[in-house]
């Protein structure tokens, strides 16, 4: 009894921490959906395609998998020419200094997981580190 | 009884008839917009008053490929005009990619053009505007991107075109800006505002220029 009540309660907490991440998920994705809105789609647009040469798109490039460049390009901004798939940009994005960690680690899971290839969430600790060693992009 | 029956009918059928044309005559005309004046004159030893609608006054600024531009330049020409500047990173996207929208919609015909003011033409130099008018895939004259003395800029903006420009060290981007798209006939009178960070605004300016290009048919 005892130890069947053990195994099930394992059970459950496994799941439940399945469960846990998957709605932290949910949560930064709608948390950050309405911050991509606000402070990123008005260039990058709705569907993270950018706009025409002035504005690159974020929807299937390479840089979406470098969490620490993403996180510190969306606090500090950006200067200098890319090249991003295929094309080459060099207008400056400004710096978002009034965005707090936890608002840049909600943007970076949902154009990670709307854009990129992410299933998941992108933890706070992530950005934190990220943003305490970031160079200039 | 059965024919006059069927004359009360024919009648009733004309009578339908003229009301139609009548309705069909007044067509849609736009308002003519912004602070009007009224002076009094004498025509023919009779007293008449004469409304004075706003009117954009003559302007001189430097368009993106760095040519002196003047109110010459929409002699003849119904055109549409806003403000931005090129590094605004809130609405001025927004309303570029509605612009293209009018832009696209009108392109090639000799009676439109779009003048876009910059905000900033400290920064906004001729060769800005072209490097930013080419990346938006705008070529030609159609579309002109204007610079010039700040202040006379911001006057023609404040005063003649309705729409608020004015530095703002708070603002995202140092300015603000109304988002407004503003149409002015061949008379130079505004004769509409439209909200140039909405689809719904966008789309009834498209409208309200085949309107108004119609007056210009007869």
């Amino acid at each position: 009894m005892y130890k069947s009540a053990i195994f099930i309660l394992t059970l459950i907490s496994f799941s439940s921490c399945k469960s846990a991440s998957e709605l932290k998920s949910e949560q930064y994705f709608v948390e950050g959906y309405q911050l991509y809105t606000t402070n990123c789609a008005n260039c990058h647009q709705a569907d993270g395609k950018g706009m025409s040469n002035l504005y690159p798109p974020l929807a299937n490039t390479p840089i979406l998998s470098d969490k620490a460049a993403i996180a510190c390009i969306i606090k500090n901004g950006m200067k200098g020419t890319i090249l991003v798939n295929g094309k080459e940009f060099n207008r400056p994005m400004p710096a978002n200094p009034k965005l707090t960690e936890i608002e840049i680690a909600e943007i970076v899971s949902y154009v990670g997981m709307k854009f990129g290839k992410d299933s998941l969430y992108t933890p706070i600790e992530v950005v934190q580190q990220a943003l305490a060693n970031c160079k200039q992009y | 009884m059965r024919t006059s029956n069927r004359i009360q009918h024919l009648y009733t059928f004309f009578f339908v008839l003229l009301l139609a044309g009548i309705a069909g005559c007044q067509e849609r005309r736009l308002p003519i917009l912004g602070e009007r004046d009224w002076v009094k004159k004498t025509v023919d030893g009779k007293e008449v008053v004469d409304t004075i609608y706003n009117a954009i006054p003559a302007f001189s600024f430097v368009n993106q490929e760095g040519e002196t531009v003047t109110e010459k330049v929409v002699e003849g020409k119904i055109y549409v005009s806003d403000f931005f500047f090129t590094t605004c990173p809130t609405i001025c996207p927004i309303m570029k990619r509605q612009m293209v929208k009018v832009y696209n919609e009108y392109k090639n015909n000799p009676e439109v053009m779009i003048l876009s003011h910059s905000i900033d033409p400290e920064h906004d130099t001729p060769q800005v505007l072209k490097k930013f008018a080419t990346d938006l895939g705008v070529t030609g004259t159609q579309w002109q991107f204007l610079t010039g003395s700040k202040e006379k800029i911001y006057e023609i903006g404040q005063k003649n075109y309705l729409s608020t420009a004015k530095e703002d060290k708070t603002a995202d981007g140092g300015y603000i800006h109304s988002g407004a798209f503003i149409l002015v006939d061949k008379e130079k009178h505004v004769r509409g505002m439209y909200d140039g960070t909405t689809e719904e605004g966008t789309q009834k300016l498209i409208a309200d220029m085949k309107t108004l290009l119609e007056e210009y048919k007869k």
